[in-house]
């Protein structure tokens, strides 16, 4: 192996720092700043569970679509609602519908293709969800509820599992 | 004490998700940015890169059609990228240290998981401003510096030389 080509290196032309900073050069978050946009997050909070309820309705469609027509495209479609409620719900104060989401993205990015995860075990994530959601069950301790994301991820691991021994 | 200008900052939010991206122009409104532009996918994204000439993007991985990392690559990659160097803070439920990397090579400045706080909105924002990193030129990979930290044991004066493989 030999070394050739030399990398460049520059910095950008633009200066934040000189556009954004602060009189003194220091360039920290004024605490008042950052408690407006504390303020500003507890205000929506009020909407968070409509929101939520939303992102859930989407998940169920996009479920209904791919379940009949499971193609690359809707299963996409399944995969992202997933995604979204993962990262989201914990912010939206449902952390286990965060848990159950994430362990339903994990088995459709586990599969070999989107579209191979099995339409029984992807139906009981979003039932589960619709639980959660429908008894604002916003302890992440609930022990009904941890019981049911856990049993969900242990499924999730084993089917994962079995798909990876069938590949070639 | 005196601190970040965010009045002075222009920031486009690039997420398909209405509700997330409610979240954050709310908060970066609370603290102070008053030029925001949103944007629900890259195509409309990218026109509005064009249009509004934003100092940061706050970026979604996950999005219908092109994905946040498709973006990033064609904004610092496309002749016709209107700044290439433009930060990038990425927002995703993606947290796998494979993730971030993927992230890094595509060019994004900054990685912000799910879910988001305030804090970790601000402390971004900060670092884009105060750390902006160099940029480096290879022929693989535009962007900006990938080493955060000195990770690799070799720190020596070529270490940032491509390999190409000879017969």
């Amino acid at each position: 192996m030999a070394i050739t080509e030399k990398a460049q290196i520059f910095m950008p032309p633009i200066s934040l720092k000189a556009k954004a900073g602060s009189a003194s050069g220091t360039l920290t978050v004024d605490p008042e700043v950052l408690k407006s946009g504390e303020k500003a997050m507890e205000g929506l909070r009020r909407e968070f569970s409509d929101w939520l309820a939303e992102d859930i309705a989407t998940l169920a469609k996009t479920f209904a679509v791919f379940a009949k027509a499971p193609t690359a495209e809707n299963a996409g479609a399944l995969f992202r609602a997933a995604h979204d409620l993962k990262g989201q719900a914990t912010t939206f104060e449902y952390p286990l519908i965060a848990r159950v989401a994430a362990s339903l993205a994990k088995l459709m990015d586990g599969m070999q293709s989107w579209e191979a995860a099995p339409l029984p075990l992807v139906a009981a994530h979003v039932d589960a969800i619709h639980v959660i959601h429908r008894d604002r069950i916003k302890d992440i301790s609930n022990r009904i509820a941890l019981t049911l994301a856990e049993e969900l991820e242990g499924r999730v691991l084993k089917t994962i599992a079995q798909a990876s021994f069938k590949q070639p | 004490m005196d601190g970040l200008r965010f009045d002075k900052l222009r920031i486009l939010v690039v997420d398909d998700n209405q509700h997330m991206r409610k979240l954050v122009v709310a908060v970066l409104q609370a603290v102070g940015v008053r030029d925001l532009f949103e944007a629900a996918d890259g195509e409309h994204a990218w026109r509005a890169l064009r249009d509004t000439n934003p100092d940061i993007i706050v970026l979604d991985w996950q999005m219908d059609g092109m994905t946040g990392l498709e973006f990033a690559r064609l904004v610092r990659n496309s002749p016709r990228s209107p700044n290439v160097y433009v930060p990038i803070i990425m927002l995703t439920g993606h947290t796998h240290v494979e993730h971030v990397r993927q992230a890094r090579d595509a060019g994004v400045n900054e990685f912000l998981a799910k879910p988001v706080t305030v804090k970790a909105i601000l402390s971004r924002l900060v670092n884009v401003v105060e750390h902006p990193r160099p940029f480096i030129r290879t022929k693989t990979y535009f962007g900006p510096c990938r080493r955060r930290r000195a990770l690799t044991a070799y720190a020596g004066p070529e270490r940032r030389k491509e390999p190409t493989f000879v017969d």
